[in-house]
């Protein structure tokens, strides 16, 4: 007997409008536990937009988000409760500045989840010993490089207990040699089961990890897959140019 | 230097009065103005139109005048004694000077701070408070320690209401004694002083909480 996933997010007939320019034409798609989805496409076709719209650090014009059952665009929902448990990793890290590495993911297990702070020391440690980075707890964010930092970032979000991951093109700000760290740790996270939709042109990440690639374009999906079907044989000329040109790269 | 030995000690015995004039004022001001800021950046837009009125009109009056004006408001509703009615307007005053202060050293902090702390969770005001404000504070020291002094030389705009400050010390003793050179020339010395330790003072604090590697 087939074990029926559950649906973690779904997403149902998104827009969203920046001015003129409409960003998200009526996307709609679902990820059920354990996927991980990737996104791609050019830039400026609303991959991240669609990804804060996940978690709703942007508002869609219209159309509904689901998370975990919960509606999240509907008024009532209480939206801080729901993103405790939506993990969120930006480009550019957006580490808190003012605190060191243990405090930046203590900070959410004291303040929001109100832990108390010998257990949430003990658990920020664990996290942080997770991403492989326990012997730098005392660093601020200006001490750490950036695949560091991100690796922190990530420890940070996994803290809170994630039900869903969202990477917003988590290694475009890295330096070449310090991308491979970053995804050895989303791999792992992957490995584990993890629910993950993750904005990156890292195409080997994408084939060895991912479940499906999404290709957007334009604010609308062109289309999606599994990653051998995607990467290998697509049914659309633009998804086969697109991507053939970012594999190229790798 | 006789003379010195009387003078000093009767214009000294202004110095707490002008110490605590200062500190009520920038209280005051530091309170006022920081709730300003965080409604001006947080508080939509309305409010911030309304909140910007209210900054640009203080802001665009000599303090005397303000001093006058709101001195007598406030003794129109409520009976307070001048010193509180005129700590509180230089307070009123530079509360609008801080707000300018404080909004700019939160525009500096880079947007990510706050997307990253609503993304785990934390409500708005909480982020502020533990994420933004934290590093605003620190941004904003160097131009606050400039609102610090022109405040401590304002407080002697509180003589116009017979506040016995050290400026009105040094106008009672050169009347009295008819040396005002030398009355005046104390004064300055001791708002040289004030100004030139509490600049030194803020300049070490930024140091101190400097966020290292950053």
């Amino acid at each position: 007997m087939p074990q029926t996933k559950k649906e973690i997010v779904k997403v149902e007939d998104l827009h969203k409008r920046y001015g003129k320019e409409e960003v998200l034409k009526g996307i709609s798609m679902e990820v059920d536990e354990g996927e991980v989805v990737i996104l791609v496409g050019p830039s400026g076709t609303g991959k991240s937009t669609l990804l804060r719209c996940i978690n709703q650090l942007t508002r869609p014009d219209s159309g509904k988000v689901w998370v975990n059952g919960i509606e999240l665009t509907d008024p009532k929902t209480d939206i801080d409760k729901a993103r405790q448990h939506i993990g969120m990793v930006f480009q550019d890290f957006n580490l808190f500045n003012h605190l060191t590495a243990l405090d930046n993911v203590m900070l959410g297990l004291t303040q929001v989840l109100k832990m108390e702070k010998e257990a949430a020391r003990n658990k920020a440690m664990e996290e942080l010993d997770r991403v492989g980075l326990c012997n730098k707890f005392m660093n601020y964010p200006g001490q750490l490089s950036g695949g560091q930092k991100q690796r922190v970032a990530i420890a940070r979000s996994l803290a809170m207990e994630p039900i869903v991951m969202l990477f917003d093109e988590p290694t475009s700000a890295l330096d070449p040699e310090l991308i491979g760290e970053v995804l050895v740790v989303m791999k792992d996270l992957a490995m584990a089961g993890m629910t993950m939709i993750c904005v990156t042109h890292e195409i080997g990440f994408a084939r060895d990890v991912s479940t499906r690639i999404v290709f957007m374009e334009h604010g609308d999906i062109v289309e999606q897959g599994s990653p051998s079907k995607m990467l290998n044989n697509p049914d659309l000329p633009r998804t086969k140019q697109f991507l053939g040109k970012i594999s190229d790269l790798h | 230097m006789e003379e010195l030995r009387v003078l000093v000690p009767y214009i000294l015995r202004g110095l707490s009065v002008t110490l605590e004039v200062t500190g009520v004022a920038l209280s005051i001001g530091l309170f006022f103005g920081a709730i300003l800021a965080i409604l001006r950046v947080y508080g939509g837009d309305l409010l911030s139109r309304i909140l910007t009125v209210y900054t640009s009109v203080l802001r665009a009056l000599p303090h005397i005048l303000l001093l006058l004006v709101i001195y007598f408001l406030i003794a129109r509703i409520v009976n307070l004694s001048p010193f509180w009615a005129g700590s509180l307007s230089l307070g009123i005053i530079s509360s609008a000077y801080q707000a300018e202060i404080i909004r700019g050293a939160i525009l500096a902090v880079p947007r990510g701070q706050m997307m990253a702390a609503r993304s785990i969770g934390m409500p708005t005001i909480k982020a502020i408070w533990h994420v933004i404000l934290p590093q605003a504070f620190r941004h904003a020291i160097p131009p606050w320690s400039n609102e610090a002094a022109i405040v401590i030389k304002d407080s002697s705009l509180v003589y116009v209401l017979g506040v016995p400050e050290i400026l009105r010390q040094a106008q009672y003793y050169s009347a009295r004694e008819y040396q005002p050179f030398l009355a005046y020339v104390t004064v300055a010395v001791i708002y040289f002083l004030l100004t030139f330790t509490t600049n030194r003072g803020l300049d070490a604090l930024e140091k101190r909480i400097r966020i290292p590697g950053f």
